[in-house]
């Protein structure tokens, strides 16, 4: 290809008379040299051709991975932020959930205090009620038993005093009077 | 020695052949006594004793002790003697015990029976009752 290359410019140099010889001066003036010009792009396409297939296509392939793999993330990151959206909203509801569940415990827990409390009050009413009516039924009974002592320490007293006054002052005529009495009493049994 | 069934039984049958018209015979008694010392029944001494609590609760039955405060006349006690001779339908020896703590009145015993009629015991009464 080079060949004909040359062969196409001599054959043009050839055929272009006088003409030519003010091109052929040009470039000789700015050092052009055809053929050097032909070898330096084939050079420059072999290079470029390496450059493609080695370099550039495995680089473009590393930036498409990353760019996907950068594409990815993003996705996941909108993905995480809406499912972190999703779980605040979550959150936030099972938080209302859970006070409204807590204010519901607390009224209950008031509502079985105030039960408990009354109804210790009144055992306690009760117990007390109860306790007085004990005390009052120990008092009566105390008071029965005093007086009980009292009349039965009185009758013995009455007794011994009427036996000692007695015993002194029955004459033998009194109590042979009192023994036929009592003869006529039990024998009439 | 406590006595045991049988010689309860043997001592309530000697007891019965011991009493004659419902009262304790003497004859019968002696009898009885002999026969014991001649058979030598079973455990003789608890025998001996169940007969001489029979004996004597049936002796008891006879005498009517009459205590009393002051005096009492040989009539009184032999008023008693009929009375619980009557009563008994036995005879019924009374005798006299003086008691001052009666203060007046009296008290007869018969056997486990009790009368009284006393001054004491109506005060007792009295304060039983208040």
């Amino acid at each position: 290809m080079l060949s004909s290359i040359l062969l196409v410019a001599n054959t043009a140099t050839e055929h272009g008379g006088e003409a030519a010889s003010g091109i052929t001066k040009i470039m000789d003036d700015f050092g052009i040299n055809v053929p050097n010009i032909a070898a330096q792009a084939l050079s420059f396409a072999i290079v470029m051709f390496v450059l493609w297939r080695f370099a550039f296509k495995p680089v473009l392939a590393t930036l498409d991975v990353r760019n996907q793999k950068i594409s990815d993330g993003l996705k996941h990151a909108e993905e995480t932020q809406v499912r972190l959206a999703a779980a605040a909203q979550e959150s936030a509801q099972i938080v209302r959930n859970a006070s409204v569940e807590a204010q519901k415990i607390v009224d209950e827990a008031r509502k079985v205090a105030k039960e408990f409390a009354d109804k210790q009050q009144a055992e306690a009413v009760s117990r007390a009620a109860e306790t007085l009516a004990k005390a009052q039924q120990s008092i009566e009974l105390e008071h029965r038993k005093m007086l009980d002592q009292a009349r039965g320490e009185i009758a013995r007293l009455v007794v011994t005093t009427t036996e000692r006054v007695l015993a002194k002052k029955l004459s033998d005529a009194d109590r042979a009077s009192y023994n036929e009495a009592a003869t006529k009493e039990l024998t009439a049994l | 020695m406590a006595a045991d069934k049988k010689t309860k039984l043997l001592a309530k049958q000697l007891f019965k052949l011991s009493v004659v018209d419902g009262t304790v015979s003497p004859e019968q008694v002696t009898g009885v006594l002999g026969w014991i010392e001649k058979h030598s029944p079973r455990h003789p001494t608890a025998l001996l004793k169940t007969y001489y609590r029979y004996i004597a609760t049936e002796l008891a039955k006879s005498v009517a002790s009459v205590e009393h405060a002051g005096p009492i006349g040989d009539a009184t006690l032999k008023q008693i003697e009929a009375a619980m001779t009557k009563k008994y339908q036995r005879p019924v020896t009374a005798t006299a015990k003086a008691n001052p703590k009666l203060l007046a009145g009296l008290r007869i015993r018969v056997g486990s029976d009790l009368f009284e009629s006393s001054v004491s015991h109506q005060l007792a009464t009295l304060s039983a009752a208040v």
